[in-house]
């Protein structure tokens, strides 16, 4: 390690991979209840369920990109990080706030909490995403400015990077477009049509820059390619995400009340965001095959690779899939929708988060590189966590395209209940997949525990 | 030989292919006529779905500001040309007038272009009325914004070349920009016959 | 063919092109809130509507249903439910669930609403039908 501060994000990784745990938990949970419709009913209703596993996901994923920033900066910048008590303390916040917005969801009925914690003030409760209590929405605010706060000073007293200020205006701009999460007009379509701001915004736009930062830092280190050569391919990649994800936002806009032309906007912009997903991928599997160095964490390149190629298939193909606005029209809001985000939100945000940390982890514990079998135990989780959400996509991509048929497209269509008793064969196989799913997750944490890690760093 | 051989690897041989200008312009540029073409390509499928409607609404486009526009930026381009003909030679002194001249014939662009959106928006005409105007407007004003950015960039320039830093030596920013104008300018060029013209 | 290829360009194209296209999604979005009040019947919402909206989010139905397609697709959609069900057999419905839900099925919660809680769900219903919504759901199947 090279600046001691970085070891602030020790544990926001450790957080992290804690709450994907209980993401994946609920998961579970979920996927029995569509198949054992009242399983833990009315202890756990699936609503309350849901909102845990999304939050959890949006949580965790939050600690891992602050994580990876508290590692990164300060080695892009070559400086200490400006406060790492600022960020230690922002830590206990978070954790604790998010714990109680977790224990809040499970022991009190979501009326009840909302009425408890303020709802009435600013009503943003109660939309998809977004259900945090207004003290966990101020909660998040407050940690991200003074996590930014303490970044950017970081950067403006060291060098600036190009890798830095990419994910600078990606952090940045989360920031910014999580400010329409207290903007909840009366008027259903507004409301719809800004809730978008933050979240298509976030996961189409200004993550997507994180997420190139952190492969590019990624990248430079276990390959030693030259950083002109992938920082300049970082900036263009970058543009490609933006060019076609801002305005991509147009095939969210439909079928919520806003105007036609949006379904040719939408469709034109959505039809190339493919485009930059593409590009990452080859722009890692170049890199790497460009390598000047062999570096001695496999794993993590393994990460960085698997992140690319699961980024397109999962953002990039199975986006297209249902984007243009003929096809949305049957498929709006069906399990097509839901195999996509799973894909994509792992290919893309679980991966790159699982890369920082194999990367940095080791290092943060004083070597290089895990020992031999602590990465091959950490390969295994890769392929089973890789290849059980393929599976999960696939089987929910096959329920999505029989609820299609039967529910809207057939010349007699069926009831929204009736299709899903008779797709309910895939369910079971999702839920079967998520249990290997599990097991990948619970390899790669003993991954941690086992192996002496002989290399030093 | 072996001279010959070694020099050409220090210096790239005069007759061998450039690529003038930058290459993120180029992908830049390849990336919006990307953008443009699945554009286009959208408007001959509504046109097909509805060609008796597509050519009512063609005869109120003013076909005459749409020809002058054409002009401009044909005109707009060749002074661009000129400008970086002028860096090949070494002629600093007449960089900055022609990159002005270009952008004046910008400008002419985007004024006749307003006169023409005046009177359409005038005449209550918008985004919402129908296949053909949401093509017209959402591909002309697409377009317009291009021709804005593209002001954008020649104003850098033209200010860098008023500073002299344009030369035989050094035309790499005034190439980026012209390809970037003269993108504009083809698209242009496409867009008038297709959405003007054409029936 | 040889060619240059500049970090500094490739930044420069970054902001301008980022700018760029956000002014022109600000330009889409400026025309869409003007045409918004010819599409989403905003002079019907009234207090009732409003209360329904309330009680729609601080029961996290987004959480089970679809809205206009949007929300979890563990449950109908209910942007059209009022045409499916009709406004009694909607209130019928939410009022019959059992507390200890159904054996065996996916179970609604009972949420003990009184009449005008009832009335005002509904009338936010109503309204989210009534939106200009391009002729989605394509059945009342949702």
């Amino acid at each position: 390690m090279q600046f001691k501060s970085q070891a602030v994000a020790k544990p926001y990784f450790i957080a992290a991979i804690g709450l994907f745990v209980g993401q994946i938990l609920f998961g579970l949970i979920l996927g029995a209840q569509y198949v054992l419709g009242d399983f833990l009913f009315p202890e756990i209703p699936f609503n309350v369920a849901r909102m845990v596993h999304t939050n959890l996901l949006i949580v965790w994923l939050l600690f891992g990109f602050m994580g990876g920033a508290y590692y990164m900066i300060p080695e892009e910048a070559e400086t200490e990080l400006a406060s790492p008590k600022l960020a230690l303390a922002m830590f206990w916040i978070f954790l604790v706030a998010g714990a109680l917005t977790i224990v809040g969801y499970l022991t009190v009925p979501y009326a009840t909490l909302a009425e408890l914690t303020g709802n009435n003030i600013i009503e943003t409760m109660g939309r998809e995403f977004l259900e945090q209590p207004l003290p966990t929405k101020l909660g998040i605010v407050v940690v991200a400015l003074a996590f930014l706060f303490n970044i950017t000073l970081t950067v403006l007293k060291g060098k600036k990077t190009a890798i830095a200020i990419v994910l600078l205006i990606g952090l940045w701009g989360l920031a910014v477009f999580f400010l329409f999460a207290f903007y909840n007009p009366v008027n259903i379509v507004i409301d719809k049509f800004f809730w978008w701001w933050t979240v298509h915004l976030w996961v189409e736009g200004v993550w997507e820059l994180i997420l190139g930062s952190f492969l590019a830092f990624v990248l430079i280190k276990t390959t030693g390619v030259d950083r002109e050569v992938i920082e300049k391919w970082l900036y263009v990649i970058v543009t490609l995400t933006l060019i076609t994800g801002i305005i991509g936002t147009g095939h969210h806009y439909y079928w919520i009340g806003t105007p036609e032309y949006w379904q040719w906007w939408g469709s034109i912009f959505s039809a190339l965001e493919p485009i930059p997903f593409f590009a990452m991928t080859v722009f890692a599997f170049t890199m790497v095959n460009r390598r000047r160095r062999e570096h001695p964490n496999k794993v993590a390149v393994l990460w960085a690779l698997g992140t690319g190629v699961m980024a397109f298939l999962g953002a990039g193909v199975w986006g297209f899939l249902h984007t243009l606005s003929p096809v949305n029209f049957y498929t709006h809001g069906t399990q097509i929708t839901a195999a996509h985000g799973h894909m994509a939100f792992y290919g893309a945000y679980v991966m790159v988060v699982l890369m920082m940390i194999s990367y940095a982890m080791p290092i943060m514990r004083g070597r290089a590189a895990n020992d031999q079998k602590s990465q091959v135990l950490e390969m295994w989780s890769f392929w089973l966590m890789t290849v059980a959400i393929v599976f999960i996509t696939l089987f929910l991509t096959a329920a999505g395209i029989l609820q299609v048929w039967l529910q809207r497209a057939s010349d007699t269509p069926i009831p929204f209940m009736a299709a899903q008793e008779k797709i309910a064969l895939f369910y079971w196989m999702r839920e079967w997949t998520g249990v290997i799913f599990l097991v990948g997750l619970l390899l790669y944490i003993i991954s941690f525990f086992v192996g002496k890690g002989e290399k030093a760093a | 030989m072996i001279p010959a051989m070694t020099e050409a690897t220090t210096s790239p041989a005069p007759n061998q292919p450039r690529l003038p200008g930058d290459l993120a312009i180029w992908i830049f540029i390849l990336a919006e006529m990307l953008v443009f073409a699945v554009f286009f390509t959208a408007y001959a499928f509504a046109r097909a779905k509805d060609p008796a409607l597509f050519n009512e609404c063609q005869m109120t486009l003013d076909r005459n500001a749409g020809a002058i526009n054409t002009l401009l930026l044909v005109t707009g381009s060749w002074f661009v040309v000129l400008a970086v003909q002028a860096a090949h030679r070494d002629d600093k002194a007449v960089i900055a007038r022609h990159v002005a001249l270009g952008m004046l014939c910008g400008a002419g662009f985007l004024g006749v272009k307003v006169v023409e959106y005046a009177a359409k928006f005038g005449a209550g005409i918008s985004l919402s009325t129908n296949t053909f105007y949401m093509f017209y407007i959402s591909l002309t004003f697409f377009h317009f914004m291009h021709v804005i950015l593209g002001m954008v960039i020649l104003s850098v320039i033209w200010n860098q070349a008023r500073k002299g830093a344009y030369g035989r030596e050094n035309c790499h920013g005034l190439e980026s920009g012209a390809a970037y104008w003269h993108m504009v300018d083809l698209l242009w060029i496409i867009l008038f016959p297709l959405v003007y013209v054409m029936r | 063919m040889s060619g240059e290829f500049t970090k500094s360009m490739a930044r420069n194209i970054f902001y301008g092109g980022t700018v760029f296209f956000f002014l022109l999604f600000l330009a889409l979005s400026f025309d869409t809130h003007s045409q918004l009040p010819k599409r989403d019947m905003r002079d019907n919402i009234d207090a009732k509507v409003t209360e329904g909206k309330k009680l729609w989010e601080v029961n996290n139905c987004i959480g089970c249903h679809t809205l206009l397609g949007e929300g979890a697709y563990f449950a109908p959609e209910l942007g059209n439910v009022v045409v499916r069900y009709g406004e009694e057999g909607t209130k019928a419905f939410i009022q019959a669930r059992p507390k200890e839900g159904i054996p065996g099925r996916r179970s609604m919660p009972q949420f003990n609403f009184d009449d005008a809680q009832l009335d005002a769900i509904v009338a936010f219903l109503k309204h989210v039908n009534s939106v200009n919504a391009a002729n989605w759901p394509p059945n009342d199947q949702g």
